[in-house]
């Protein structure tokens, strides 16, 4: 039996021997090897974790439950964790149910969420906030139309862990009359569209379309401020101003 | 100008200017997490140097693999000195030979203590921002960026902390004996006296190295 661990870890804090235990996530060797002790190398509770073979290991781990220290009455084949208590850089940001840690990737089909970051004359850049579960059924150019009042059935939203580029091309805007698209008349920096990712595009953007009735524009304000409400097809209004603005809107379901 | 050497004198006072004594720190507060949207942020004060400190990444370096060190991540500073910062307002401009070295400095240090192999490909950039500036630059930048880094949850080999150490110039009687070390020099020291920036690991290690400055 060795020390018990410290309730509280810091990176550099020796935590054990390296001769009673193994070192586990979030723990390293210390550098110097005349002495042969295991550090932490996060802020964290440290965790001795059952013993598996015959070493004890010691990980600080990143997860927030499991930060209890365990006392161990046989610490002879175990191994030493340092949960952090903090956030992990790769994991830092808890404030959907929805977010998954696991990088939420687009796919040929899926429909997305997507905010738009700039309008150019050849297209619009946008970047994607959220992934739908089940991508549009037969692929982009078919599917069917929302007829409950879900959300026609591409199943649950996925918040990405980070945005993804992605560019609606001008002649991707609409199915009909795509050559004489203006893209500043169907789209405004800030709005949030619904589009459908039509291939993975370039090397950094996926390419997207609207060219269908339940995509667009779904979410717009104002040159005042306000959130506008749609009115057409092609129209949004502010209730404040009653001021309409043109949109390639979404078919609200 | 240099103040009159009794000033330093110590055998008459036993006190520097701010009232400490030769081996004393000034007030030192920091906090963790104080900027929600980043991945790891601190706010350091060292006396009267104010520093906050924001870590973003480890991710993606920008350019895609064009910097040279593929197998480990690479750790991209940026010092901001605030116009505000010191007693007379004055721009600090981007390519202040001071910032560029204090940024390549911080680089090389946190390149040596974080675990930068478990990152390849990757950058990960400390902002910092001095927003009050009195002395002890690289220390206060330094440990604030220590912190941040822990609050990101970036493994390291240790903590890193820094101080600045100085040394008072003989009154002139002679024998060298009246010269003081001073322990974490303020704005109006630093411009008078010899000083270094020491730089080490905590328990676990041992020196992490120094960078230093004089005058």
């Amino acid at each position: 039996m060795s020390a018990p661990l410290p309730p509280l870890a810091y990176p550099g804090l020796p935590l054990g021997p390296s001769s009673l235990y193994t070192p586990g996530p979030g723990t390293h060797l210390s550098p110097s090897p005349s002495s042969t002790h295991i550090h932490a190398s996060l802020a964290g509770r440290p965790i001795l974790l059952p013993p598996s073979n015959k070493t004890s290991t010691l990980t600080p781990s990143t997860n927030n439950k499991a930060t209890k220290p365990t006392p161990s009455p046989n610490n002879r084949g175990g191994a030493i964790s340092v949960p952090s208590i903090l956030p992990s850089a790769t994991h830092a940001r808890p404030t959907s149910k929805n977010i998954s840690n696991k990088n939420v990737l687009p796919e040929v089909g899926s429909v997305v969420l997507a905010r738009v970051l700039r309008v150019r004359g050849r297209g619009v850049d946008v970047g994607i906030l959220v992934v739908y579960d089940k991508p549009i059924e037969g692929g982009p150019g078919g599917g069917k139309e929302g007829k409950d009042g879900g959300n026609a059935g591409w199943g649950e939203g996925n918040v990405c862990g980070e945005e993804w580029q992605g560019v609606i091309r001008r002649e991707d805007v609409r199915a009909t009359e795509r050559d004489g698209v203006v893209c500043a008349e169907g789209f405004r920096v800030g709005d949030v569209v619904r589009g459908v990712v039509i291939s993975l595009g370039d090397q950094s953007n996926y390419y997207l379309t609207t060219g269908k009735n339940e995509l667009g524009v779904v979410m717009a304000k104002s040159e005042a401020g306000n959130t506008m409400v749609p009115i057409s097809w092609r129209e949004f209004r502010d209730p404040v101003t009653g001021a309409t603005e043109s949109r390639k809107v979404a078919k609200p379901f | 100008m240099p103040l009159p050497p009794s000033i330093y004198h110590l055998s008459s006072s036993h006190l520097r200017l701010d009232g400490r004594r030769w081996n004393e720190l000034r007030r030192l507060t920091a906090q963790i997490s104080t900027q929600a949207s980043a991945d790891g942020s601190s706010y350091l004060e060292m006396g009267n140097t104010k520093v906050l400190c924001t870590v973003t990444g480890p991710s993606e370096g920008k350019g895609g693999g064009r910097r040279g060190d593929e197998d480990s991540m690479s750790v991209d500073v940026r010092v901001n000195v605030a116009g505000f910062a010191g007693m007379d307002r004055k721009r600090v401009g981007r390519g202040d030979r001071r910032i560029t070295e204090l940024q390549n400095t911080i680089s090389s240090a946190f390149s040596s203590t974080l675990f930068t192999h478990l990152y390849p490909h990757s950058t990960i950039s400390l902002q910092i921002h001095i927003l009050s500036l009195d002395g002890s630059l690289l220390a206060a930048s330094l440990n604030a960026a220590t912190l941040a880094l822990i609050d990101a949850g970036v493994p390291m080999r240790d903590y890193l902390v820094a101080c600045t150490a100085g040394l008072t110039p003989p009154s002139g009687r002679g024998d060298g004996d009246d010269m003081d070390p001073l322990l974490d020099l303020n704005g109006s020291e630093e411009t008078e006296v010899p000083f270094l920036t020491v730089g080490t690991g905590g328990a676990g290690g041992g020196d992490v190295g120094g960078g230093g400055g004089w005058v």
